[in-house]
């Protein structure tokens, strides 16, 4: 390739792309921090659906997350069906501890 | 059940419609084209019996789909799928208008081995190199293959041509191995309906080529692409290479007919091996003319720099100058079909 960067420009970037880098790794933090939280609720969920005498298994309510989060998705204008696709893995891993906590009491 | 909407249709109308759909604990995926939107439908399809989908805004019309396969099924897709192989070193693409050709050896027996055979191939025009480096062998005393080692020098070889490379995964305690180097993972005939792998291979994000067994139905080798489509990669590259027959003259029997088949039957592209069905080197260039002429997107040919001296399957490979003749003639055959043979993606700068 012809454009070959000059040794400064180099430098510059090297050190932006190690602080982009720190700032990706501190997103993933709060990233995996909120999926706790959020399974944390699942399992309470779970709870309340047995006090309530309510099934585990709600693909009505499935649904409605996916539809929402599909719509905020497409408002930030990100690609719609990979978010689909990482909210129908947190939907299944909450419905998972779910059903945990729904068989041993 | 396959949903086509109204050319008009706003985001918020297909968004309905898909929930509907889940709200029945089925799934839905999305096929979008320049000017129809498909929605199909995954799941107990006798729940839809409770919606009225054609009374749905947006709703053009509705259509069952009575194959097994679906997410496979042609009419799951407004367009054909192109697979796009490979990544900063060099690419290649199956399923567009170019024919692409994947050729090496059998196995990577070594370093100058694989590298030579991958620059006669890339000089050729090949546009992926393959090489065995998990080889599943009939006979437990035959050569193996040299497993990881093997795979580090597709990756080095890889480098130095920015020829993608395809290779066998024959285990699912391979997966994570094999994906780490490899641009392709190939699953071989005698693994194609070895449903824990499928699955596991659905987690993979890397294309996958996948064979057609020695005694599988096209319907069998559909429902294979189909259950690692289920489990999440829909980058699958169908392979006819023989089957069995009574016919001893030929060691498989190259089905032609599945070619056009399988192309109505789905919109996933179709290559063809032309050295495995036959067995003989002989036999390559024409089976590959013929593969060609029948609609196929591509071919995986072996080539071996010594075919004399290679540990196995030595009697079906090319030498490099019989492959080269075969990727000038191979011209003409596209240009009849309507198609041209793809070049090799342009290699990264090598400082």
């Amino acid at each position: 390739m012809s454009d070959v960067p000059e040794d400064s420009a180099r430098e510059v970037a090297t050190a932006e792309l190690a602080q982009c880098r720190q700032e990706i790794e501190r997103i993933d933090n709060q990233i995996v921090s909120l999926l706790a939280r959020r399974l944390g609720l699942g399992k309470r969920t779970g709870e309340l659906k047995r006090a309530a005498g309510l099934p585990i298994l709600d693909p009505t309510r499935e649904a409605a997350v996916i539809r929402r989060v599909t719509a905020i998705a497409r408002e930030a204008a990100l690609p719609t069906e990979p978010v689909r696709e990482i909210f129908w893995q947190i939907v299944g891993m909450s419905r998972r501890v779910q059903e945990q906590t729904a068989e041993s009491p | 059940m396959i949903i086509v909407t109204k050319s008009d249709v706003t985001d918020a109308e297909i968004d309905h419609i898909r929930e509907r759909i889940e709200s029945l604990g089925m799934r839905t995926h999305l096929s979008r084209g320049e000017r129809r939107t498909i929605i199909g439908c995954i799941g107990d399809e006798s729940l839809l019996a409770e919606v009225p989908l054609r009374s749905l805004p947006g709703v053009e019309s509705v259509t069952p789909v009575m194959k097994p396969y679906k997410l496979a099924s042609r009419e799951f897709a407004v367009d054909r799928t192109v697979v796009r192989v490979g990544g900063r070193d060099g690419w290649a693409e199956f399923g567009g208008e170019a024919i692409a050709v994947i050729a090496g050896p059998c196995s990577v027996e070594g370093r100058d081995m694989l590298l030579s055979a991958a620059r006669d191939v890339r000089q050729a025009g090949a546009c992926m190199l393959r090489g065995g480096a998990f080889k599943p062998r009939t006979s437990p005393y035959a050569f193996q293959g040299l497993g990881e080692q093997a795979l580090r020098l597709l990756v080095e070889v890889r480098a130095a041509t920015g020829l993608p490379v395809v290779t066998e995964v024959m285990d699912t305690r391979q997966v994570d191995l094999v994906a780490e180097h490899a641009d392709m993972l190939q699953v071989g005939a005698r693994n194609m309906q070895n449903f824990s792998l499928l699955a596991e291979l659905g987690r993979v994000r890397r294309p996958i080529l996948l064979k057609r067994g020695l005694s599988a139905t096209v319907k069998e080798l559909l429902m294979a692409a189909e259950y690692i489509m289920a489990n999440g990669n829909h980058d699958v590259v169908l392979c006819e290479r023989g089957i069995r027959t009574y016919e001893t003259a030929t060691r498989n029997t190259l089905d032609i007919a599945a070619i056009p088949v399988l192309k109505r039957e789905t919109h996933l592209p179709v290559i063809v091996d032309p050295s495995h069905a036959g067995g003989d080197a002989d036999l390559v260039a024409p089976l590959a003319f013929a593969a060609i002429a029948a609609g196929a997107d591509g071919l995986i040919v072996e080539v071996q720099p010594d075919p004399e001296r290679a540990l196995s399957d030595g009697d079906q490979s090319l030498p490099p100058a019989a492959f080269a003749s075969l990727m000038q003639s191979l011209k003409a055959f596209a240009a009849a079909a309507g198609r041209t043979v793809g070049s090799p993606s342009p290699a990264r700068a090598v400082a």
